[in-house]
């Protein structure tokens, strides 16, 4: 069974997902990032590919693409450092990223070389689920890579029934229409929203991201899902040389919260 | 290509000469005495003055073939339409006169098959709503009956078409239907039509997306929003509902007729066209070509860029939306979307990369003195492109109120079909120019710039489906195609997604966007818009490239021989003249995207005036 699959099965509150960027901020970090992270706590992993226009991410995000960029991170090396990584790390890691540098890769080669690297989904905004069903979701089903789509507030009840059927693994709520970065604003209607797709009672788990940057906002995250996604708020964290001294401080505050609970 | 007009049944001589002035394909006169349309007795001049790209066309039925032969004479008609029982033989008999029109009533009953032994003797059907008067009931058949019509021989659609039903006739997908014919639902009395009621129809209907599968290869979009390979709608859920939104009303708001007026309107009296076709004599002289410029450079705002901000403005309106958000790159789209904006009181924000702010300055006062508040893109090339990724940001950001107007033949669908629908004016115009000018509306070659690509689309438009035009397409190779600092996408990009949608570009093998590079910042962009892609790849079009040098020296040289100074994204289009060849016969139209006030500073610099 697929390791996200496994989490969620043994695991159905405050799951803890961290995103961050490969190669950044040093192009090596990648693999000691992963390892500190878990170590502190973290139950999933999302790691970014780099790509030269991020059209959903804000400036730090999209500082941090650029950064690694510039250094030399592509999809070869990366595939070189996950499999280094997942000697080292067991909790379940997928990539996130646009689809143009996987259509050059080739999407089959891509998901064979994520089968390979130990990697379990994949997360890919610009990736319409039109094309997904019609051509490439046979590739990723033969490879057990979980694709894993976005919904927003604006996204009908039908159509999420529809990313529901063709989901494996969890489905990502935005907290907002926005780019990665925002503060998430816990209003009446973000609730609403939130509760909302709480009642549809869907057969995947959830998780929202997109602006959880503190403990007050992660424990309301997981009110209404199975778990919070911090990216911008980590990646900000990053400090170089040797990003991965400060993961466990980063954590603490997450992960307290999570070990009271549990 | 679309099916043509034909109006019959006038006897008026204004009203038979206003109608000519719309410049139908066919024009009917009824030499049926029991018709409420007779058309008795005229003198032949009058119908000898309708110029002889219209074809006069004498409407019989059972009439005797001596007499119908005695009339072609007379009346010098180039076709006939017989709407009685007459036989094949009788048919046959007349083919050696004249273009021979065999109309039929068609009800639940009636046999398609009947109809093989007129395949031969005939030049095209003729489909009509069947009464016992033989038409003029100004009621419609049931067009799907036209299921059972396996024949290949092209036909005319007549009986009851009326003023509404533009958008159910571009919608039939039937590469046989070749002409409309429109009678009594246009008339004010019978014998008397309507002239508003019928220009309106004719603007309507040229400004509807061509039947889409009318040559075996399509080269225009799908329902799945697809060009071939190209096109779709790459783009994060955030941006789905606005997309979708757009995706299902864009073409029913287009064309709607109240919709069209009022963009028409704005068109002549507020952008001031139709803007002319030119035949540039020294410029032709030099060339050894009839070279025709088109002069989208006289439009409001000083390019083409505005017959889509128009059309855009007018369906964010429609929408609802209040805010509208925009890329630059020269800064003509800028400008015309500031315009627009002003224009109809909606607020404007303006993205435009940090380098092209400084490079087109007059441009950027312009949008600030319309009140657009210009939002300077630094990351990436800050050019075009991140420009674009800027204001895709935005709209993620505002889903609820904010429209996107892109300025280009780029982005997800429907935006490459929307853009190119409005810029279709170009060439739509091109057309009749051309054919009141030379007498044939298709001349040998058609020549456009391409950054993302709407002029060029624009230009191309309707000339697409007609297999003799040359279509050239001219990118921007920068400081030499090879050089490294080049935005001549086809001869240097690979398949793959930006901005939304499948197309070509430049990019490295690692699937990262190259920063492009033009001394036009117009043409700065390291993509083109997905039909371009499909022209390309199919070799409907062919994609060349000048460099900065030769564009420069192509702008100076447009300024001496003819007094025009083009817009350096323009000049690239002139620029290629130079490498073509031309035995002097030959009808060239190149399209003048826009003038050169914005780029003074660059030229004043490279020629040190
Ligand atoms: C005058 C002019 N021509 C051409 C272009 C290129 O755009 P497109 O290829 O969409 O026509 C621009 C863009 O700014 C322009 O200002």
């Amino acid at each position: 069974m697929n390791r996200i699959n496994q989490l969620f099965e043994k695991k159905k509150n405050n799951v803890l997902s961290i995103y961050y960027t490969a190669g950044y901020p040093g192009l090596g970090d990648t693999v000691s990032i992963a390892e500190a992270l878990e170590k502190s706590g973290a139950d999933m992993l999302e790691i970014g590919f780099p790509y030269s226009d991020p059209v959903a991410d804000g400036p730090v995000i999209q500082a941090s693409s650029k950064l690694a960029l510039d250094s030399g991170m592509t999809l070869d090396l990366l595939f070189k450092q996950l499999k280094e990584l997942r000697n080292k790390v067991t909790v379940p890691v997928l990539l996130m990223g646009y689809v143009n540098p996987v259509l050059q890769y080739g999407v089959e080669n891509f998901c064979k070389a994520c089968a390979e690297a130990g990697v379990d989904g994949c997360i890919v905004p610009d990736l319409p689920m039109y094309e997904y069903e019609e051509l490439y979701q046979d590739v990723f089903l033969k490879y057990d890579i979980c694709n894993v789509f976005l919904v927003t507030p604006q996204t009908s009840e039908e159509r999420i029934r529809k990313i529901d059927g063709l989901s494996k693994g969890f489905i990502y709520l935005l907290s907002s229409s926005a780019t990665t970065g925002q503060n998430l604003q816990v209003s009446d209607t973000t609730s609403a929203y939130f509760s909302r797709i709480k009642a549809m009672e869907l057969k995947n788990p959830t998780m929202i991201g997109f602006g959880i940057s503190s403990k007050e906002t992660f424990d309301k995250a997981c009110q209404y899902a199975n778990g919070g996604i911090i990216g911008t708020a980590f990646v900000k964290s990053l400090q170089s040389p040797n990003p991965a001294e400060g993961v466990s401080s980063f954590m603490e505050e997450f992960t307290g919260t999570v070990l009271s609970q549990s | 290509m679309k099916a043509g007009l034909k109006v019959c049944g006038m006897r008026d001589l204004m009203n038979i000469q206003a109608v000519t002035a719309l410049h139908p394909a066919y024009i009917g006169f009824i030499f049926y005495p029991g018709s409420a349309r007779y058309i008795g007795s005229v003198d032949p001049e009058l119908l000898s003055s309708i110029p002889a790209t219209i074809k006069t066309t004498g409407v019989f039925v059972n009439e005797t073939l001596e007499e119908v032969k005695r009339l072609i004479a007379l009346y010098e008609l180039k076709a006939v339409q017989l709407h009685g029982a007459e036989s094949p033989e009788y048919c046959a008999a007349l083919q050696p006169y004249t273009e021979v029109i065999k109309a039929f009533g068609v009800n639940y009953s009636f046999d398609f098959e009947s109809l093989i032994a007129y395949e031969k003797v005939t030049s095209y059907f003729l489909f009509d709503t069947l009464t016992v008067n033989h038409g003029g009931s100004g009621k419609r058949f049931d067009w799907s009956l036209l299921k059972q019509y396996r024949l290949n021989q092209p036909y005319f659609l007549s009986g009851g078409i009326g003023p509404d039903d533009v958008n159910e006739l571009a919608s039939i997908d039937d590469k046989r239907l070749h002409f409309i014919d429109v009678n009594s639902r246009f008339e004010i009395s019978p014998g008397l039509k309507d002239i508003e009621l019928l220009s309106t129809f004719f603007t309507l209907w040229n400004a509807a997306p061509a039947a889409k599968n009318y040559n075996d290869m399509n080269y225009f979009v799908n329902e799945k929003g697809y060009y071939g390979d190209f096109g779709g709608a790459y783009i994060p859920e955030m941006l789905y509902p606005n997309v979708e939104e757009l995706r299902q009303h864009y073409l029913e708001i287009i064309n709607a007729p109240e919709f069209q007026q009022e963009f028409r309107a704005l068109l002549k009296d507020y952008v001031g066209r139709p803007s002319p076709l030119y035949l540039a004599k020294r410029l032709s002289e030099k060339y050894n070509a009839n070279i025709f410029l088109k002069r989208e450079d006289l439009n409001h705002t000083g390019a083409h860029k505005i017959n889509n901000t128009i059309g855009q403005i007018l369906l964010a309106e429609k929408l609802g939306k209040k805010r509208i958000i925009a890329e630059t790159g020269a800064g003509q789209h800028g400008v015309a979307t500031a315009t627009v904006c002003a224009l109809r009181g909606l607020e404007c924000v303006v993205y435009m990369g940090e380098i092209d702010i400084q490079r087109q300055a007059p441009n950027v006062a312009r949008m600030k003195m319309l009140g657009a508040k210009v939002v300077s893109a630094v990351s990436g090339s800050k050019t075009l492109k991140d420009a674009t990724n800027e204001a895709m940001r935005d709209w993620i950001n505002n889903p609820i109120d904010t429209h996107y107007i892109i300025g280009s033949v780029v982005g997800p669908h429907p935006y490459p079909d929307m853009v190119a629908l409005f810029q279709s004016v170009i060439s739509e115009e091109t057309k009749k120019q051309l054919l009141e000018q030379t007498g044939n509306d298709q001349p040998d070659y058609v020549l456009a710039c391409v950054g993302g690509g709407s002029n060029a689309m624009g230009m191309f438009y309707h000339f697409v489906n007609d297999k003799d035009v040359k279509l050239i397409a001219v990118e921007a190779a920068g400081k030499g195609v090879h050089s490294g600092h080049s935005a001549a996408t086809t001869a240097l990009g690979k398949e793959g997604v930006l901005h939304g949608s499948r197309s070509i570009l430049m990019q490295t093998d690692d699937g990262q966007v190259i920063e492009p590079y033009s001394i036009s910042a117009g043409l700065d962009y390291p993509g083109i818009g997905p039909q371009h892609a499909h022209l390309f790849k199919t070799t409907r079009a062919e994609y060349v490239s000048v460099s900065d040098e030769e564009s420069l020296d192509a702008g100076l040289l447009l300024t001496q021989l003819e007094g025009i100074i083009p817009a350096i994204e323009s000049a690239h289009a002139l620029a290629y003249l130079e490498k073509m060849e031309f035995t002097g016969k030959e009808n060239v139209v190149v399209c003048l995207s826009g003038r050169g006030d914005k780029d003074m500073e660059t030229y004043m610099k490279h020629f040190g005036f």
